[in-house]
């Protein structure tokens, strides 16, 4: 089987983000980039099913600056076979333009199956994935908890609000993966130095026209300080006041 | 010569013969293991042999066991001259050491020979008693180990009896023969003397049993965990255990280096230092019976990692090496755990040390407290196996119980074992008015020390205020001191500690960039694992700095009469101090906290749980086991805490941070309210 | 003047809370263009036309109903197909749709075969004018806020479900049919089998709310209180410490930390937890966090958004009857 897996390089989730003086991007200072953590599920994904269906082949994509390509390499430090870069100065955020570059790369591809996080911790839009299987014309599902091949048709659990399904489809396909599917495999120092000998080729992406810009970017309000709010059950009436007027979850 | 003369030559050629060429096997097989240089240092290595060898101190540590040890051990020692004695005399039977020594020396020699054989038997006698009656859990194997062991305590006291039998029956032939310095030599004669006042046949019959059992005996050690007799004087010597070099040092290593593996997997992934250790273990348990994970109930026994890396060896070597006589391969074959014991060779082949030996599990239960190192006598490193072999798990083959990879992640990203934001990490020192080295730099200033906080004191809501207590302390004391604050990340030693090298060179090299750039020399810590981390294992890396725990750097400003203490010190209390392992074990710090805590409070009544100073019970939480679960059997802090109450403490004092959650959480664990404190809370609770 | 499509999104016959939200936020962007019309498709088994009334109700002035027996179970890419045709016969602004799991699925294969523009998670539409929509989207897991410029005649926006409310428009729909643009049967993906939730335990990845115990519960037997209150929430998990979980009170797959889940529902309670370290690492990004402790110095209220100092035993069940009256008066 050959199975891409469409990655993307997002600064660490625990990051306190600034906003850089332009205001249109955050400040990357200080940041620890790594492959993102849902990109990371789905090449987990795809090594796993690698290994059960027998020799194939697992490469990866990222499109973006050459700061990507240690996160290719952290993807083929895991087990993935090979990495191409598709090269732009920066990721936008129109999610169809760089689904665009990415279909353009895959087309002649010969993938059985195309996996993508379910969506980037920076943008948050899981448009990329579902556009690209359009874009191929191919099978896509969405947010998969739960994935498996067998006699070239696919089998996945999706979450849905307060219920999940299963679905079948056919290949080849593109599945963007959810959490919980499976733990991402930590690189062994042996798979790292494997990474630097294996191929990375990079090539100019073909990025859609870019409709949507970025007009500002802002901190949402800081979290108000932790209060105590009473001793004893004779709290609880406030708690609850405050839980369905302040805090709005109740 | 006579033909029995011409007999035993050839007996005697022949025993030996065999003798030499298994040593010659043996030598062999632990050179399938890696390189590692201990010529260095003989001077230290020779007062080791003095001391923990012929000194037998570490023997001592056990005193019923150990002065029975070393009774036969000194008595070995003292007859081995009268064997040779009596094996010259089997081929040139007038050979005596009388013509060769002055008299007096010769009759010391003699009394000391009948002497030390009579003491022997006692301590043989009483080593029956022990294994057979007594039944000591430490000594608790499989059968086989029994066996073993009562068939060596057996020839032992039947080379003594023949001995002495040999020279009763001699002195009956020619009283001339054994002076009054064998006096339990003559005594016995007066036994026997009723039976037969001239036992020419005896006499035959004893001297003949008496050197047959010496061969026997010789030729039984490669077969047997007695081998150590023939090697632990020179694995004490080889050993860096107890130096030289600095205790507890993990192995530098290369991580450019083009192997297909790291760490070990396997037995020639060992140095042959560890695999003369395996020749050397006595099987003793003193290991096991000090490890925290084991008496907790883990899988773990140290006994067990060194008995089994001896066990492959005795399996693998002879097929890797060719080794074609398959009869009587030195065997040392029995061990602990499943016999694994290979039946073919592509068995053999398919075995490791690692899976088919020693499992996963048992790796990842060590807490890396080093009481068993401390405690073996013939200074074996059994943590230096068990650190090689989680490298092996991590570098090579990724497995680890899953719940570390959220701290290996964590480091690498966030620069701590917790996802916490990296920027967080001066929040504790906010509104202290600390300095921190950037600022002073920018005015051109420079401390005389810097504060590591470290992780936990960043991070950790209860280490934070060790942090503050400290830095309290070192206000009071106008010591000039700045802090890294958000430059400051983890050195990696956790990651170490765990077989991740690779995260942890990253990490300390950048942690040693940072520190040159501001041309630190003096690091003053309240962490013993930053503490032994960067003034012991920094220089593998070239990062050299003089780096001092808190404990003994505020016991220094006690001594200076510098800490401005109250002076009423209201009323007694008790206080019961628990000692980290990598201040104490690693770094011998045992007083200086101690100190600390009796200057800072004048009226304490310090007292000590059993298991105290270089035998003091691990917290739990070393060798990243505080990030791991910990599921199996009775957790190692609840036994700690509970020993700790028991002594009475009203106050349980520590000095590392970790032991500060351990402890705290087993004080809860068994709801009592004891409160745990910091030696700097206690000193900057005393602050004027 | 523009109209402005809205994908409402059904399961079964009955509409789904996003779907209103979505027209009430197309009713806005249309009026604010200057009064254009909202159209709402449908796309369900039949008789899923019913819920024409509903979108009327909220502002829709056409209900497009696609109807046709092979869609029982949703079908993302007749619904897809569907709306690209609708949208490619007539003439629309904008096509507005939940960020819900049909939502995800449908918005970016719309805007491929429409070659618009798409903003996913869209909390509010700012501003429209021209060709130019202004729409905010937070990102970083809700730590960043951006304001987008969408440059496009047609666009599609899909909004987060809850952030704009459902609001009355009163209008009597005009109803469309229209035939599945795709063969339901010839889909690629086929929906084999929804279970619906609620009845088992919830997991507590997706739990909204969690109710988490500490060993200030003191023994096992007392984690019922915890149950108890989680049960009150009715979509609550239940989740515990390390040291509770070490002490085999619960399972260790309750466990919430450093070494377990890694959590952040909208709302924590953590029972009886001191908030060491390792639990904070897993708890930490919780929405909202209440914390009930009889120890005040713990560090869990320095997380807490809300702190009752006290005895669990005392103040969890009366907040447990107080949840459900709240419940009950809702
Ligand atoms: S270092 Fe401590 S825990 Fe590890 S094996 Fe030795 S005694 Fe046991
Ligand atoms: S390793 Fe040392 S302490 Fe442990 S059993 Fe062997 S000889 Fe005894």
């Amino acid at each position: 089987m050959k199975i891409a897996v469409c990655i993307k390089r997002t600064p660490d989730s625990e990051s306190r983000f600034r906003i850089a003086a332009s205001s249109t991007a955050i400040d990357e200072t200080g940041l620890k980039f790594d492959i993102d953590d849902f990109a990371s599920y789905a090449v987990e994904v795809a090594l796993q099913l690698n290994e059960k269906q027998g020799p194939g082949e697992v490469v990866v994509y990222a499109v973006g600056p050459d700061a990507v390509q240690e996160t290719l390499r952290k993807a083929m430090s895991m087990g993935v076979d090979r990495a191409v870069q598709l090269k732009t100065d920066s990721v936008p955020y129109d999610g169809l333009a760089v689904a665009k570059a990415l279909a353009a790369e895959l087309a002649g591809g010969g993938y059985d199956l195309v996996l993508f996080g379910k969506h980037a911790f920076d943008t948050s839009s899981g448009v990329v994935g579902t556009a690209t299987a359009e874009l191929l014309g191919i099978a896509c599902v969405t947010a998969a908890t739960k994935l498996d091949i067998a006699n070239g048709k696919g089998t996945a659990r999706r979450e849905l609000e307060g219920a999940a399904e299963t679905v079948e489809f056919s290949l080849p396909a593109a599945v963007t993966i959810d959490e919980g599917i499976a733990r991402p495999r930590y690189p062994s120092l042996k798979g790292i130095m494997a990474a630097k000998k294996k191929p990375l080729e990079t090539k100019p992406a073909q990025l859609g026209d870019v409709r949507i810009t970025v007009k500002a970017l802002q901190l949402p309000p800081d979290r108000p300080a932790g209060r105590i709010i009473g001793e004893g059950a004779a709290a609880v009436p406030e708690l609850i006041r405050l839980l369905q007027t302040e805090a709005k979850v109740l | 010569m006579g033909t029995s003369n011409l007999v035993f030559a050839f007996i005697l050629t022949l025993g030996a013969g065999f003798f030499a060429l298994n040593v010659q096997r043996l030598v062999g097989y632990m050179q399938i293991g890696k390189s590692d240089d201990r010529s260095d240092h003989p001077l230290v290595r020779l007062k080791n042999v003095l001391t923990i060898g012929i000194g037998q101190t570490k023997i001592f540590r056990d005193p019923v066991a150990g002065a029975m040890h070393a009774t036969i051990f000194w008595g070995f020692m003292v007859l081995t001259a009268g064997t040779v004695e009596i094996l010259i005399q089997g081929v040139f039977s007038k050979f005596s050491y009388a013509l060769l020594l002055p008299k007096l020396v010769y009759q010391l020699y003699a009394m000391s020979q009948d002497g030390f054989a009579a003491l022997v038997i006692a301590a043989i006698a009483f080593a029956f008693y022990r294994r057979l009656v007594l039944h000591p859990k430490r000594l608790e194997g499989d059968k086989l180990e029994h066996t073993d062991a009562l068939i060596i305590l057996g020839m032992i006291g039947g080379l003594m009896v023949t001995l002495l039998l040999t020279n009763a029956c001699q002195y009956l032939l020619d009283p001339s023969a054994i002076g009054p310095e064998k006096f339990v030599s003559r005594q016995l004669a007066g036994l026997i003397a009723p039976l037969d006042p001239a036992p020419t046949r005896l006499f035959t019959v004893f001297w003949w049993s008496h050197a047959l059992l010496i061969l026997t005996f010789l030729n039984y050690l490669p077969y047997s965990k007695h081998l150590h007799v023939a090697t632990s004087l020179i694995n004490v010597y080889l050993s860096n255990t107890s130096g030289p070099g600095q205790k507890g040092v993990m192995r530098p290593m290369d991580l450019e280096a083009d192997v297909d593996h790291f760490g070990a997997a396997d037995v020639e992934d060992l140095t042959w230092k560890n695999l003369l250790d395996g020749y050397s273990c006595t099987e003793c348990g003193r290991c096991t019976a000090a490890c925290p994970a084991n008496l907790t109930g883990k899988l773990l026994s140290p006994r067990k990692i060194v008995i089994n890396s001896r066990q492959r060896l005795m399996e693998k070597a002879p097929v890797a090496l060719g080794d074609h006589m398959e009869f009587m391969h030195p065997a040392l074959v029995h061990g602990e755990g499943d016999d694994a014991g290979a039946t073919t060779l592509t068995e053999v082949l398919e075995h490791r040390l690692l899976d088919t030996y020693i499992t996963e599990e048992e790796l990842w239960a060590c807490t890396s407290c080093r009481a068993c190192v401390q405690e073996c006598p013939v200074s074996i490193d059994q943590l230096d196996i068990i650190n090689e072999m989680r490298r092996n798990l991590v570098l090579t083959e990724s497995r680890f119980p899953e719940e570390i990879q959220p701290a290996f992640e964590s480091l690498e990203r966030n620069g701590s074992p917790w996802a916490f934001n990296p920027g967080d990490r001066a929040l504790w020192a906010e509104g202290l008015e600390i300095n921190t080295m950037a600022e002073l730099m920018e005015r051109g200033e420079r401390p005389d020390i810097l504060f590591w906080v470290g992780c936990m004191g960043s991070f950790d809501d209860r280490a934070k205020k060790i942090a503050v207590a400290f830095a309290r302390i070192l206000k009071a004391c106008n010591v000039n001191f700045a802090i890294l604050g958000q430059e400051e990340h983890c050195h990696g030693d956790p990651a170490r500690r765990m077989g991740n090298e690779y995260l942890y060179q990253m990490l300390a090299k950048d942690t040693i960039g940072t520190l040159d750039r501001y041309e630190v020399k003096t690091i003053v810590t309240s962490c013993p694992h930053c503490f032994h981390q960067m003034g012991n294992e920094f220089p593998q890396l070239g990062g050299n700095y003089e780096v001092i725990h808190h404990s003994t750097y505020i016991e220094r400003l006690l001594q200076e009469n510098l800490v401005p203490l109250q002076s009423d010190h209201g009323q007694r209390l008790t206080v019961a101090y628990h000692d980290s392992c990598y201040l104490g074990r690693y770094n011998d710090v045992y007083d200086a906290p101690r100190e600390t805590l009796k200057r800072s409070l004048p009226v304490i009544n310090l007292v000590e749980p059993p298991r105290t100073k270089d035998r003091g019970l691990c917290c739990g939480a070393g060798g990243g086991r505080m990030f791991m679960e910990e599921r199996v059997g009775k957790r190692i802090n609840v036994e700690r805490t509970e020993e700790l109450l028991a002594t009475g403490a009203e106050t349980i004092a520590v000095a590392c941070p970790f032991c500060m959650t351990m402890i705290s959480d087993g004080v809860k664990a068994v709801q009592s309210d004891v409160p745990v404190l910091d030696i700097a809370e206690v000193v900057a609770g005393q602050l004027a | 003047m523009a109209n402005v499509l809205v994908f409402a999104e059904t399961r079964g016959v009955a509409l789904r809370k996003v779907a209103l939200e979505a027209t009430t936020a197309a009713r806005a962007l249309a009026d604010a263009t200057g009064g254009g019309e909202v159209h709402a498709l449908v796309a369900g088994p039949p008789g899923v036309g019913a819920v024409a009334e509903q979108l009327g109700k909220h502002g829709a002035d056409v209900v497009v109903v696609v109807e046709h027996a092979g869609l029982a179970n949703f079908n993302c890419e007749v619904a897809a197909a569907s709306v690209a045709a609708r949208v490619k016969g007539a003439s629309y602004r904008a096509v507005l749709l939940g960020f819900s799991a049909q939502g995800r699925d449908v918005g970016p294969r719309v805007a491929v075969k429409l070659d618009a523009p798409i903003v996913a998670d869209v909390t509010a539409i700012q501003a429209a004018t021209g060709d130019s929509l202004i729409v905010q989207h937070p990102g970083y897991a809700n730590k960043v806020i951006a304001t987008l410029e969408v440059k496009s005649p047609l666009a599609v926006l899909s909004v987060r479900p809850s952030a704009i409310t459902a609001q009355a428009a009163e209008r009597t729909a005009r109803v469309d049919t229209m035939a599945p643009a795709a063969d339901p049967a010839a889909s690629r993906v086929m929906v084999k089998e929804v279970v619906e939730g609620g009845k088992g335990k919830i997991d507590l990845g997706d739990a909204p709310v969690i109710v988490a115990g500490g060993r200030g519960l003191k023994a096992a037997e007392n984690f019922k209180i915890v149950e108890e209150l989680a049960a009150a929430f009715g979509n609550a998990a239940v989740g515990a410490t390390r040291a509770v979980t070490d002490d085999g009170w619960r399972p260790h797959s309750d466990q919430i930390g450093q070494t377990g889940r890694q959590v952040s529902p909208q709302l924590y309670v953590a029972v009886g937890i001191s908030g060491a370290i390792q639990h904070l690492a897993g708890m930490r990004t919780s929405k909202t966090i209440v914390a009930i402790n009889k120890d005040k110095e713990a560090p869990i209220f320095k997380v807490a958004d809300y702190g009752i100092v006290g005895d669990v035993m005392e103040v969890v069940p009366a907040l447990t009857k107080a949840v459900h009256e709240a419940k009950a008066g809702h």
